[in-house]
């Protein structure tokens, strides 16, 4: 009888209510709120920490020290943004309502490799349009698809026309530079196109808690066949650092595909799924929460390499060229 | 908070259309009297998902309590069984006004209860209940995190008072009834697992055991049966209801007190042979 009492106090103490710390609306409260916020839920700490050298704890000493109680709003965002900076990281955006704080040298710091003028010039004026799709035929036979963003919603029937109008093409150029991303769920639609049979693409894994290494086993991510039309011949996949998120998870799932090569400069990156979450004076926060991994199980969040490196060269830019089109061309009619 | 006058009609009518009497009224015909109860409320509510967010949001929630009360024959007619169905439905801000959660949830109880009646008037009852629980609480603001689900089964712990007293002329039934589940199943996503992740098809373990050590929680309802007229009883009350859970390093949880009003009607069972002579009461 002794013992039920200890059991039934015992459940009595550990029932208790159930919150968690809510920060003052004030500069230091909303910086500890958002130090919090990313060094419980963001998943690359570990990861940065080798990669680039980051040591999130001694961020928090270092930007701790610019607060004051009377700063103003722009002066505490700039503050906080430069301190999400310290993550170099494309998917961390802090949200106002006068503005996005961001952090885009991960493609402001390199070449684009895109002429955005002469890529439209390739396309010409009679090319057609499959939802997020723009495709035509090139002179030497070569088909060419320019997809801007992920989130242009694409279907099965899209890609399985746009195939079927290019199914006497010799090879297939897929132009995915400048597309930072939108739906998963696209990118592998698309990608489904170009294997016969289920493969392995990479894995992914989630925090299970907030310690910077409390991961989850590792899930492998496999991509399936389209059950609709399949491209059996050569295709290239050009990229840029302006490839981002749901692109370079493209990429990263084009390159495990048989007869699928990419070329071009190193994506841009963007190896994490984003949430949210906010600060006591309302601003959003978006961070990366769930790791993505390639096939050999390494991080994909600063890019992935091309296979064939090739960067615009300006004499081509001069003659109205796209030196990464022309040098796919070329490797396609080869 | 802002309730619309639309709400408010849509509340009166119903409760209104409920008052109306059907067959049977009584209360003095012994075990084979059924209670119905349909109740609705509105109040306050504060709540937490750190899924979603580490804030705290307050607003406002409507809920119904629907109940059906009777004995049964078990331990010599000492035993009552009780269904409660409970919805609700909620909107609550952030601090700061800038993030809307809308949420709502549906569960069944049934509820098994032995009686006493110490003294005149007075019925104690102890018991347990085995229910089902379903909501979700959507982030206006999410990105890939938007939405939280609940889902859960549960056995819960059960004791209640009816006490019955007459004043200003009415027989009035006082009753307070407290619930509180003691071990369970429920469902979470895991403290960073996207729910494209499960939907994927990669759930797993987001079954866990609950207990009041990780998820306590506690039902609570203090409610007045007032008599008006021949057949209608008016129920007036109060209600609290709070749901906690930490599981996966995931907090939750949703407080909400409640001013609930509704009507209560007493069946008797009829056999075959009453039919042709019954009228109503």
């Amino acid at each position: 009888m002794k013992r039920l009492y200890l059991i039934i106090l015992s459940v009595l103490t550990l029932a208790s209510c159930v919150d968690e710390v809510q920060f003052e609306n004030t500069p230091e409260g909303n910086m500890e709120a958002l130090w919090k916020i990313i060094d419980e839920h963001y998943c690359f700490l570990d990861y940065k920490a080798e990669a680039i050298g980051l040591d999130w704890n001694e961020v928090h000493g270092r930007y701790r020290g610019m607060l004051s109680n009377n700063m103003t709003s722009p002066q505490l965002q700039e503050v906080l943004c430069n301190m999400l900076g310290e993550l170099q990281d494309g998917h961390v955006n802090l949200y106002t309502a006068a503005d996005v704080g961001r952090y885009w040298a991960w493609k402001e710091d390199y070449p684009s490799n895109l002429n955005e003028e002469i890529r439209e010039a390739y396309l010409g004026k009679d090319y057609r349009i499959a939802a997020g799709l723009y495709y035509r035929i090139l002179d030497d036979n070569v088909g060419y698809i320019v997809y801007h963003s992920f989130s242009s919603g694409i279907g099965e029937g899209n890609i399985a026309e746009v195939l079927h109008h290019l199914r006497l093409c010799s090879g297939l150029i897929i132009d995915v530079r400048g597309n930072g991303g939108g739906q998963l769920d696209y990118a592998q639609r698309l990608a489904s196109h170009f294997t016969n049979e289920r493969i392995l693409t990479g894995y992914r894994s989630y925090k299970i808690g907030t310690g910077h290494s409390d991961f989850s086993e590792l899930s492998p991510e496999y991509l399936e066949p389209s059950t609709t039309i399949r491209w059996q011949k050569p295709a290239i996949v050009l990229t840029n650092r302006g490839c981002y998120s749901a692109t370079n998870t493209f990429v990263r799932d084009m390159l495990c595909c048989p007869n699928v090569r990419t070329l071009g400069d190193r994506t841009g990156g963007g190896g994490g799924m984003p949430f949210t979450s906010e600060l006591p004076n309302g601003w959003l926060v978006r961070f990366s929460a769930c790791p993505q991994y390639d096939k050999q199980k390494q991080h994909i969040e600063f890019g992935i390499a091309p296979t064939i490196p090739c960067k615009l060269k300006a004499e081509d830019v001069a003659k109205g060229k796209d030196t990464l089109i022309e040098a796919a061309r070329k490797l396609l009619r080869e | 908070m802002i309730v619309s006058r639309r709400l408010l009609t849509s509340i009166a009518i119903t409760l209104a259309i409920l008052s109306m009497p059907l067959r049977l009224v009584a209360q003095s015909a012994g075990d084979s009297i059924r209670t119905h109860s349909f109740v609705l409320g509105i109040g306050s509510s504060h709540q937490l998902d750190t899924y979603l967010s580490p804030l705290n949001y307050t607003g406002y929630q409507v809920s119904f309590v629907r109940e059906t009360l009777r004995m049964t024959r078990l331990a010599h007619r000492r035993v009552s069984f009780q269904t409660l169905w409970q919805g609700t439905f909620s909107q609550t801000s952030n601090i700061s006004g800038t993030a809307t959660d809308w949420g709502g949830h549906i569960g069944y109880d049934a509820l098994w209860h032995y009686n006493w009646t110490p003294v005149q008037g007075l019925r104690l009852m102890a018991g347990g209940a085995i229910g089902a629980d379903a909501g979700v609480l959507y982030n206006s603001r999410g990105g890939n995190n938007p939405a939280q689900g609940r889902v859960c089964v549960d056995l819960s712990a059960s004791v209640m008072a009816i006490y019955k007293i007459r004043l200003w002329g009415l027989d009035l039934g006082v009753r307070y009834q407290a619930n509180m589940p003691v071990a369970g199943v429920m469902f979470s996503p895991q403290f960073g697992q996207s729910y494209y992740e499960i939907g994927s098809g990669y759930a797993d373990g987001n079954a866990c055991f609950s207990y009041p050590g990780n998820a306590f929680s506690l039902w609570q309802q203090l409610t007045m049966d007032i008599p008006l007229g021949k057949y209608t009883v008016m129920r007036v009350g109060y209600l609290c209801d709070i749901r906690q859970s930490h599981v996966y390093g995931i907090k939750m949880h949703d407080r909400s007190h409640s001013f609930m009003i509704g009507f209560v009607k007493h069946f008797r069972k009829v056999k075959k042979a009453e039919r042709k002579t019954s009228v109503i009461l």
